[in-house]
């Protein structure tokens, strides 16, 4: 079969040399990439929006359930720089908790999903061919015909019972305690759902660019030579891919982010009373809520907006960079 | 290629087999039972047997799969569960079309600009209107939906009162603006930058050079050759289009009131209507897989480079 | 059920899924119960602010003389456009929700029915006796009586029908609650007969029901739907969708249905018990956002929720014109405890949990006063409704006091505690998140919110698994004590999910359903409610406040009852 995956297939590099040559273009194209203000603008941003959203607790200047009967529905203001919610509670805050919700789900899952899941399963079908090859893509391609938001919705819907019965179990049997109040059930169903589809694309990907590359010479030379599959594979294979698997991760953050909020938008995400900025936007996703009290809509939307926005912006930078053919 | 398309073709059903045991499997052991839900708050143990025998839900697993799939074949998609005794088709046929349509305006949209955009950004490459477009397409895609939505019904219904703020009414009907537009819009992005590199790549072939080199004139050559073979490659893109549509339709389609499927898929899986969500998965995967193949063909005879494994 | 739904307080919040039933409606009749001795009357006026019973009447008066005009006048012609969500069923003896409820109402009839004023009046009957004895019930039914097609109304059509409704295969979730005071009703309920003994066609027009004993709540039990006509013909017909065709006995027949999209309704020349304006009634399906489609003018009423509340009552605002206040629908909203499961075992635990949270407070500054704090269990208004019950008023002190006299005054050695909720979105309503804050600042009582869908939901409850549940709300079926006190904490009833149980309130409530004194029945049941609220079987949360609705001016006589009464033949449109 063609070698498609779904986000847009960036280009092959025509950097067929030795492992080093991976590391000195992956600098050479670091160097090129700082030259590019958009670039360096998204990655400011990422990172400001990142580190207020992993450093909530101590970053938010409120308590996320802070309720305040007096400040209701309060606009911005030098005490709420993003005004208050209808319990007074300070959407600010709200919105930095729902980053990290946002940030730590989307990271776990492309770390195992895309990456770790992804650039294995890709490494392994694309270098050892035959049936297991075929067993890994007809698996993935059974993922990929799912509409893939539908997956996710009925991986959700059925699995919270299951995970969270044991939880409760881990919690009555073991020493945890308060393990079902952290959330950490609903990170646990949104991840392995997220993660279920989300390392078609990239094991495709690098089995495409494994199968290119298995035939250049100095992967030959280094089998006539008696190195193992594992150093192949690693040594000399991977490196060579690593270009393409950072652009594909970085445009994949973005859709993941979007994929992530949605999620919790339909209730199917971390549940309240955390904040998540999907049901922040489905408390205010409405006409009366923009004319009365948009900074309710507006700090979780902008919020969202600049996380994929940035990894897109980013992502198609490096994607310039990295493969310079298309530029 | 002929066999490449056959062996393509027999994988269809066994990939839908595959689908189809995957949900079912997930519907029939994952929380909540549909009689239950059917019966409400005021139920008995004794109306739910009675009703579970009527369904045939009382029959093992195998069975119900079994006759399922052989209904499916024949077109016969079972009897929703929310819906009492309504053919689940029946029901979810009309909302498809009504989807499809607007996913087709949405697509008019997105490929309607993102294609001359992209092959203009291309014969600018190098300066400054290039790179600011794609971020510009990029900044609207990455609005979320549920800030749009609102905004643009805020603006163009109330405000402005251009479109009416809710319903459809078919393909020519006002009512179907917003929406598409609220669809279309992010969509112009991955259009452009596609159409972008795909121009990109045809400008640095030989025959364009020899176009040139023939004194064809400059507009002749875009239009005539460039613009032809650079959109080729866009034709394969489109299914993903598609896939990419569903997830802002379950959010457009409940925020504006739109009798779509993606408003109703979103319902069933709240009612565990199993029998709907099963026939509404397995049409999607069907589409989808059939799209996929189409692309995958399509791009093996646009470019005969490409290896097929 | 008529009602375990998603209270309107849910609805509120997720409003872009909105359009839930009858969320929207606004009633502004003030309510005249069944019961309508001088005591029980009293009570009504008592309760309520002095403004909004004011407000209340003026709207009565307008909508009143509205009435009476269209009577006499021709049709006004027209269509009447509103919101609403999918039916779960347009069968009557399947209905068990409001939505389902607020269209059979129109397509069908049955011998009574409650006026807009919640009267209960003759509807396909003319007239009936009752057995001295005060079990046997004789209706003469009005010789024009007729289905959509023309066909005349029979006895003989009733009978089946009611046989039909308790049949097994029918699967009737709400036949043995509506009907199960006919004599021989368990004998068709478990299959053993298809004919109810109690049930005797004398002739054409004549029908006899025999009771199992002097219930005063009888008549009013007709009222629902499990007890309408249908044409035999029509449903064996239309097999598992003969509601598709419907042929019924109301004032509107069904023109158009297309799910997910609209309902139609086209008003029956052949109906004859008054009221006649409008033509057409569309009812959009789809949803959407409400507000900005009415003030477009694409439907002729909406609610209004919290996020336009501020603004519609703002006398500048040109819609504030068209603002209508109505008294609230008689429901209630309430977090059930699970009485057989620590820690709810421990009467103080939860009497503790109840005099910890400020309704007040919640009600005035988070819900801006679209509820009233519940301290009962019966809503203001609704008969028996008792107007000095104390209930469990906030009182931190009291609450620390209570929650150290109980057996989970410790941490450490208190049982986890759940609260499951039913959701679809990811929020789980204002007034519980406030709650939860109040519970941990006054008791420093930790909870655990669990969201599950409403099919999971229910199936729980029914098996009584949780150990607290919210987010749900009752809503009266018909106009009688009964249907909340006794069908919710009965220890016998299928509904009471708490499995509260309480001998001398059994006692009670058995003794009220005999009772022919209503001053006495009333009594019983304020005696029962006082110890139900006593033992705090439930936190209970709200009443609905005043509901705000917004009518277009050219819409005239559309009456906002507290309960699904068939009213929409009164509408009138004026343009």
């Amino acid at each position: 079969m063609a070698t498609f995956s779904k986000t847009k297939k960036p280009k092959k590099t025509d950097d067929r040399l030795g492992s080093g040559a991976g590391a000195s273009h992956l600098s050479r194209a670091f160097r090129r990439l700082l030259r590019k203000k958009i670039a360096i603008a998204m990655i400011v941003a990422l990172v400001v929006v990142y580190t207020g959203g992993i450093f909530a607790e101590w970053l938010s200047p409120y308590g996320y359930t802070d309720q305040n009967y007096s400040d209701i529905l309060e606009g911005p203001s030098v005490d709420h720089w993003a005004g208050t919610d209808r319990l007074g509670r300070d959407v600010l805050t709200r919105t930095l908790w729902g980053i990290q919700n946002t940030v730590i789900l989307t990271m776990v899952a492309m770390l195992t999903g895309g990456v770790f899941l992804g650039i294995t399963l890709g490494l392994v079908s694309g270098y050892l061919g035959g049936k297991v090859d075929a067993v890994i893509m007809r698996i993935g391609e059974v993922f990929a015909s799912f509409p893939d938001i539908l997956l996710v919705i009925i991986l959700a819907a059925t699995l919270r019972p299951r995970i969270l019965d044991g939880a409760r179990w881990l919690e009555d049997n073991t020493a945890l305690d308060g393990l079902v109040r952290t959330g950490v059930v609903d990170y646990l169903v949104v991840s392995i759902a997220l993660v279920a589809f989300g390392w078609v694309g990239m094991a495709r990907l690098v089995r495409g660019q494994i199968l290119s590359l298995r035939e250049t010479d100095h992967v030959e030379a280094a089998k006539a030579i008696g190195a193992s599959t594992k150093r192949i594979l690693f040594i000399h294979l991977l490196p060579n891919s690593i270009s393409i698997i950072v652009v594909t991760v970085t445009m994949g953050m973005g859709a993941l982010t979007g994929t992530e909020i949605v999620l919790s938008w339909l209730g199917l995400g971390i549940q309240p009373p955390r904040p998540s900025l999907g049901t922040m936007l489905l408390g205010a996703g409405n006409i009366g809520t923009l004319r009365e009290t948009p900074w309710q809509l507006l700090a979780p939307g902008g919020a969202a907006f600049v996380m994929v926005l940035a990894w897109n912006l980013l992502g198609d930078a490096l994607n310039d960079v990295l493969n310079p053919r298309t530029k | 290629m002929w066999i490449y398309i056959v062996r393509r073709l027999l994988w269809l059903p066994i990939l839908l087999f595959a689908v189809s045991a995957v949900t079912f499997t997930l519907g029939t052991f994952g929380p909540g039972d549909p009689v239950v839900v059917q019966l409400g708050a005021r139920y008995d143990e004794e109306t739910a047997d009675r009703l579970r025998e009527q369904l045939g839900l009382n029959r093992p697993v195998l069975v119900q799969y079994g006759d399922y799939m052989w209904g499916f074949i024949r077109g016969d998609f079972g009897e929703s569960l929310r819906f009492r005794g309504r053919p689940v088709r029946e029901l979810i046929a009309p909302k498809m079309w009504v989807s499809a349509q607007l996913a087709l305006a949405a697509l008019i949209i997105s490929v309607g600009v993102g294609l001359p955009l992209g092959f203009f950004l291309a014969t600018r490459q190098g300066s400054w209107i290039d790179p600011t477009a794609v971020a510009v397409a990029l900044f609207v895609m990455s609005v979320p939906i549920m800030v749009t939505a609102p905004g643009l019904l805020w603006v163009g219904c109330l405000k402005l009162g251009w479109v009416p703020c809710s319903g459809w009414g078919g393909f020519f009907d006002t009512r179907i603006i917003v929406p598409a537009l609220i669809l279309g819009l992010p969509g112009i992005a991955g259009m452009t930058r596609l159409m972008r590199a795909s121009t990109l790549d045809v400008l640095g072939q030989d025959f364009i050079r020899t176009a040139r080199a023939k004194g064809l004139s400059e507009w002749s050559v875009s239009s005539r050759h460039v613009f032809q073979n650079a959109m080729l490659p866009i034709v394969t893109i489109l299914a993903f289009s598609v896939a990419g549509l569903i997830g802002g339709a379950f959010i457009a389609e409940t925020i504006i009131g739109i009798p779509g499927i993606g408003r109703f898929a979103v319902e069933s899986i709240f009612d565990r209507d199993y029998p709907v969500i099963m026939a509404i998965t397995l049409v999607g995967a069907g589409a989808f897989v059939l799209a996929n193949l189409l692309a995958d063909i399509s791009y093996a005879f646009i470019d005969p480079r490409i290896r097929i494994t | 059920m008529k009602k375990f739904a998603f209270v309107a307080l849910t609805l509120v919040a997720i409003a872009a899924a909105a359009c839930g039933g009858d969320s929207g409606d606004v009633a502004i009749v003030d309510p005249t119960p069944i019961l309508s001795d001088s005591e029980v009357a009293q009570s009504q006026e008592t309760q309520g602010t002095e403004e909004s019973t004011s407000q209340a009447t003026t709207e009565v008066e307008t909508s009143k003389e509205i009435v009476s005009d269209a009577i006499t006048e021709a049709p006004s012609g027209g269509v009447f456009r509103r919101v609403w969500s999918d039916p779960p069923t347009l069968d009557p003896a399947l209905v068990t929700d409001t939505t389902s409820s607020g269209v059979v109402v129109e397509l069908f009839s049955g011998l009574v029915a409650l006026s807009t004023d919640l009267q209960l009046v003759p509807d396909l009957a003319e007239s009936w006796e009752i057995s001295p004895d005060g079990t046997v019930y004789t209706f003469t039914i009005r010789a024009d009586a007729t289905f959509h097609d023309g066909k005349a109304v029979t006895a003989q059509d009733f009978k089946w029908s009611i046989e039909r409704a308790a049949n097994p295969r029918t699967a009737s979730p709400v036949a043995d609650t509506y009907l199960n005071d006919l004599v021989g009703i368990d004998d068709v309920l478990e299959g053993r007969t298809t004919e109810i003994a109690g049930i005797q066609v004398i002739d054409e027009r004549t029908l006899q029901f025999t009771i199992d004993a002097p219930k005063a709540y009888f008549l009013a039990k007709l009222t629902y739907s499990t007890a309408y006509v249908l044409d035999r013909e029509n449903v064996e017909a239309g097999g598992s969708t003969w509601t598709d065709n419907p042929n019924g006995t109301g004032p509107f027949s069904l023109k158009e249905y297309r799910i997910g999209e609209r309902i139609v309704l086209e008003r029956f020349e052949g109906y004859s018990r008054g009221g006649n304006g409008v033509d057409t009634i569309v009812m959009n399906l789809a949803g959407g956002q409400q507000m900005a489609m009415y003030e477009n003018d694409e439907i002729d009423l909406t609610g209004v929720g919290l996020f336009d509340l501020e603004r519609v009552l703002d006398p500048n605002e040109p819609l504030n014109s068209e603002l209508v206040v109505a008294p609230p629908n008689f429901n209630i909203s309430y977090i059930g405890f699970n009485a057989q499961m620590a820690p709810f075992d421990d009467v103080n635990f939860r009497m503790a949990l109840n005099h910890a949270i400020d309704k007040e407070l919640i009600a005035n500054e988070v819900l801006s006063q679209l509820v009233t704090p519940a301290y009962g269990i019966l809503p203001p208004g609704f008969p028996g409704y008792n107007p000095e019950l104390e209930g469990l008023k906030y009182d931190p002190d009291r609450a620390l006091q209570l929650l150290q006299d109980s057996q989970y005054a410790d941490p450490a050695t208190r049982p986890r505690i759940v609260v499951t909720v039913p959701g679809r979105g990811g929020t789980i309503g204002l007034d519980l998140e406030v709650i939860l804050e109040m519970w941990h600042q006054v008791l420093g009582v930790e909870v655990e919110i669990q969201q599950v869908e409403w099919a999971t939901y229910l199936e729980d409850l029914n098996k009584q698994k949780f150990q607290a549940f919210a987010g749900l709300g009752w809503e009266a079926d018909y106009p009688d004590p009964q249907d909340f006190l006794d069908i919710l904490f009965h220890s016998n009833s299928s509904l009471n999910h708490g499995g509260f149980s309480n001998a001398e309130v059994d006692a009670l409530l058995e003794e009220a359903r005999v009772e022919p004194d209503a001053v006495k029945r009333v009594a019983l049941y304020r005696d029962a409610e006082r110890l139900i609220v006593g033992d705090a079987a439930w936190v209970p949360l709200w009443f609905q406040g005043e509901r705000h609705v917004l009518i277009k001016p050219h819409v005239k006589g559309y009456r906002l009852t507290p309960m699904i009464v068939p009213k929409l033949t009164q509408v009138r449109i004026e343009k």
